[in-house]
């Protein structure tokens, strides 16, 4: 139960900081996940999960406001890609970032006496 | 290990999500799905209620969205009206409005960099950043033209400061572009833009070009002042086109001096940003015509307006009503971008143009001081200082790419081009008030009061149809049409170097050509020479369109004297061919004779067949016109093989050809030596020709599509619509439409598809006006919107939509408001 408050806590923050500050937001947060959560194992494929899920969420809304589908196929085009492939880079992307800034940040800290 | 690679890992994202690599863009704005690409799915459709503040808003303003996405603006002040409307086209349209300002002022490498260079110098060259910035400085700050475009700025710009950050046109994120801060001036570029598209007239040079292949007496007669066909804008009383056919010289030597002429005007041309011509049908036609009330169904005088230009997504207009009590209530398409209706109708007057295609620009050559840095040019033995101006070129960043330095005489920008310099008169460089011009016709109560609105209009110039509630039609060729010295001819490269080459004036208006209320009861234009020189002779342009769409026009008016607004409607889209008329019984009889000649056989005969059974209608489901087209191909090649610089190059470069009716012409005398293929040994005539190009059609579009009951023979399977986003991107773009119609049809469809109607207009000037219409695309220029091209499908079927125009906001039907905007003072 612990777990899941967690996850979806984490995940909201990676969610409401990129709509409130940017996608930059997401290496910070989980930075600062990295750095301080406990305990540390795994704690950068959580914050990957995390903020793939954060942007997942972002998805629906804006799904949930317009033609989310349409806007996929036309970028999609665009870049010359599935439509698809567009969807997983958007959630692979978050994912990427927190997971190698929340693979650095331990060692940032400094070493326990 | 895993730190090491967890380093490089984060490196590498933030560089690609901050930086763009290669074309990307920097990939964090773009997948960002709270603001970035994925963020305009949110703004693709309107909010149902919305409120804003607009800066030196006096009242406040409401904008009701209809369900065609057409902006209802009510408002106490005009002023008020073009700062609503500034906030509602940028809203739907401001990247379009951006990249037009930018293509227009040589803008463009602050967006794409050193690959836009080439194109943004030749646009500053032409000239018409000069012109507009000149026409700007000079302007009445109290017209009404003026306070509309800085109203019209003020609105564009709430909107820019009022974004956020989903309501960012897709297009600028993948460009990694912020919008820049709309300036009133936006509005002239935006004019001059059209000027070059509609106004820049290049006869002087197609001409010389074959002048210097064939002789001056032969390029004469083949790129005639005067059409040999006159069907002309301003009716002659006759119920027939005048054929005024005369014997075509044979070719003649070719001509040195031309050649060098041409050579350097060419340079010049395409310095300038002109191209070097070659095709020879129209590609493009605008149409218009309007019918008297006892030639209607319903006894009131109908209107049809159909400019066609270079087709884009989102469209070149923007559709609008306007509603400010007492001054003004008028409704029709506009330019995103400039304030007002350009084509459309009010409470009492329906209007619409085409463009007259008058020449109205000439090349002089310069004498200078020093050939390679001019600071002087001479006129009449006395030095005259030029103007120059430096342009500068800059990078996204700001870096400068590139300077250059312009010169002007008092004709216009001057370029050196093969070792001499040449300038440019043209009326776009001209002080001129189009604003004012377009804005005060949402005044006229009368069709005369319209005409006495356009009496001060410039450029560039066009053909302007008017029908009012009272039963009045006119139409006047509007515009500046200069009076040249000598034989007033403006295509010749003139002696700059004499002040006695300038011109000398303009014709005056009562020498415009024009009509009003004419006995046959209707009027129309499609590009055509305006007038029949027989009964004004005045010089006002060579390179007239060809006559065949005006033809077919009166045709269907002359036949039909009970004419309701869907026949206009029909007629928009009627697909018979006064070309076809002409010629398909000139291959019919040329294969009859050939056979009869014992010179026929099996292929010639089939083909023959096949024409014989076409209906000469260029209707989709038809399979004969691919075989007539292929054939009008194979004649211009196979007659005018003397205007190959290589004659006996099939892929040489040539001239542009002569247009189809000079070819009727040429059909009137059979045996002229221009009928020679001289690839031939045989002196061939006119019949042996049109049988060789019928049965050359037959080869090779068998060849091609197999046979002739194949599908592949079928019409929407040859010409479509090809539509491209203006960043030809092309998931954005519309692309493989079938469309009716053919070359030269009302609706005439080029071989590459990106030429074609932009708007359809139908009016009824009853006791209450109705008015239909449709362009191809929509109301919102952001692709994922159901707005962005939900009236393309109408467009393509010869459709129209029934236009809203309640006169109140409480009078709309509230069923029919998608969106609901209210504007007030900040």
């Amino acid at each position: 139960m612990r777990g899941v408050v967690k996850f979806l806590l984490l995940s909201e923050a990676f969610a409401v900081a990129t709509f409130g500050l940017g996608w930059w937001s997401v290496p910070l947060i989980a930075a600062l996940w990295g750095a301080f959560a406990l305990p540390p194992g795994g704690r950068a494929r959580f914050a990957a999960l995390c903020a793939a899920t954060g942007w997942a969420s972002l998805l629906l809304l804006d799904a949930a406001r317009g033609p989310l589908s349409e806007v996929a196929a036309q970028i999609a085009g665009v870049m010359r890609v599935p439509s698809f492939a567009l969807y997983v880079l958007t959630l692979v992307f978050p994912a990427m970032l927190a997971w190698s800034a929340a693979s650095l940040s331990p060692r940032l800290r400094k070493p326990a006496v | 290990m895993r730190a090491g690679f967890a380093a490089v890992l984060l490196a590498a994202l933030l560089y690609a999500g901050f930086r763009p690599v290669g074309p990307v863009p920097p990939l964090g704005p773009l997948l960002d799905p709270a603001n970035g690409m994925w963020s305009t799915a949110a703004s693709a459709n309107l909010p149902p209620m919305d409120r804003a503040s607009i800066p030196g808003l006096t009242k406040a303003v409401e904008v009701l969205v209809d369900d065609r996405g057409v902006p209802h603006i009510f408002a106490s002040t005009e002023e008020d009206a073009y700062r609503a409307l500034g906030f509602v086209v940028a809203r739907d349209r401001l990247f379009q409005m951006e990249a037009q300002t930018r293509a227009a002022s040589g803008r463009l490498t602050e967006w794409a960099g050193a690959r836009a260079l080439e194109s943004d110098r030749e646009n500053r060259a032409l000239g018409l950043v000069w012109g507009a910035e000149r026409k700007f400085a000079s302007y009445d700050t109290a017209s009404m033209g003026y306070r509309a475009m800085a109203a019209y700025a003020d609105g564009v710009n709430a909107w820019i400061v009022r974004m956020r950050p989903r309501d960012v046109p897709v297009e600028y994120r993948l460009l990694d572009a912020r919008p820049m801060k709309w300036q009133p001036i936006y509005s002239l570029y935006f004019f001059s833009r059209m000027a070059l598209t509609l106004g820049f007239n290049d006869a002087s040079l197609r001409r010389l070009r074959a002048q210097a292949l064939v002789g001056r007496a032969a390029a004469d007669a083949l790129y005639p002042v005067n059409s040999p066909i006159q069907e002309p804008i301003q009716p002659t009383g006759r119920s027939t086109p005048r054929f005024d056919f005369a014997t075509i010289p044979p070719p003649g030597r070719p001509d040195n001096g031309a050649l060098a002429a041409v050579a350097a005007a060419e340079r010049l041309q395409i310095a300038l940003g002109g191209s070097r011509l070659t095709e020879t049908e129209d590609a493009v036609g605008s149409n218009n015509w309007a019918v008297s009330p006892r030639r209607t169904a319903g006894g009131y005088a109908l209107l049809a307006g159909d400019p066609h230009l270079d087709l884009s997504l989102p469209s070149v207009w923007y559709e609008m009503h306007l509603v400010v009590p007492g001054r003004v209530d008028v409704a029709g398409v506009g330019f995103p971008g400039v304030p007002g209706v350009v084509i459309g109708f009010n409470r009492n007057v329906a209007w619409t143009f085409t463009n007259t295609g008058s020449d109205v620009n000439d090349y002089y050559a310069e004498t200078v001081d020093d050939a390679a840095r001019p600071t002087r040019y001479r006129v009449d033995g006395q030095w005259r200082q030029l103007d120059d101006r430096v342009e500068t070129y800059r990078d996204a960043k700001g870096a400068v790419l590139h300077t250059d330095t312009l010169y002007f005489t008092h004709r216009g920008p001057m370029r050196r081009e093969g070792g001499s310099w040449l300038s440019m008169r043209w009326t776009a460089y001209d002080r001129s008030r189009e604003p004012d011009n377009f804005l005060r016709l949402g005044y006229a109560r009368t069709a005369q009061e319209w005409l006495n609105w356009m009496t001060d209009y410039v450029a560039p110039t066009q053909n302007g149809l008017v029908a009012d509630r009272n039963g009045n039609i006119a139409i006047r060729s509007s515009g500046r049409f200069p009076i040249r010295p000598g034989n007033g001819r403006g295509d010749v490269i003139r002696d700059g170097s004499q002040s006695a080459s300038d011109w000398t004036g303009a014709l005056a208006i009562g020498q415009y050509p024009f009509s009003m209320n004419p006995t046959q009861g209707f009027l129309a234009s499609a590009n055509q020479q305006p007038v029949d020189p027989a009964l004004n002779s005045a010089y006002m342009g060579s390179d007239w369109y060809s006559p065949w769409r005006a033809m077919r026009i009166n045709t269907l008016l002359r036949a039909d004297s009970a004419v309701t607004p869907d026949a206009m409607r029909a007629y928009q889209t009627d697909p018979g061919s006064a070309r076809a008329d002409a010629f398909v019984p000139l291959f019919l009889a040329a294969a009859e004779s050939e056979m009869k000649a014992g010179r026929g056989d099996a292929t010639l005969n089939k083909a023959a067949t096949l024409l014989r059974e076409w209906d000469r209608r260029y209707v989709r489901a038809n399979r004969r016109a691919v075989l007539f087209e292929a054939a009008m191909s194979d004649l211009g090649r196979r007659t005018w093989d003397e205007l190959r610089t290589q004659p006996q190059s099939e892929g040489a470069e040539r001239v542009a050809l002569p247009q189809s009716q000079i070819l009727v012409e040429l059909a009137q005398t059979p045996e002229n030596p221009w009928w020679d293929d001289r690839r031939t040994a045989e002196r061939e005539g006119r019949d042996q020709i049109f049988a060789a190009s019928l049965r050359a059609a037959f080869d090779t579009v068998t060849a091609a599509r197999g046979k002739e009951a194949t599908d592949k023979w079928l019409w929407s399977n040859i010409r479509h619509a090809n539509i491209h986003h203006l960043l030809r991107i092309a998931g954005f773009s519309a692309l493989g439409i079938p469309v009716q119609g053919g070359p030269n049809t009302l609706s005439p469809s080029s071989g590459s598809g990106t030429q074609g109607s932009t708007w359809r207009m139908v009016v009824e000037l009853g006791p209450e006006v109705r008015a239909w219409g449709v362009y191809p695309g929509g109301q919102s220029g952001a692709p994922a919107s159901p707005r962005y091209r939900d009236r393309l499908s109408k467009w393509a079927n010869g459709q129209l939509d029934p236009i809203l125009f309640p006169r109140t906001a409480q009078s709309l039907d509230r069923k029919r408001i998608v969106s609901t905007l209210r504007l007030s003072p900040r």
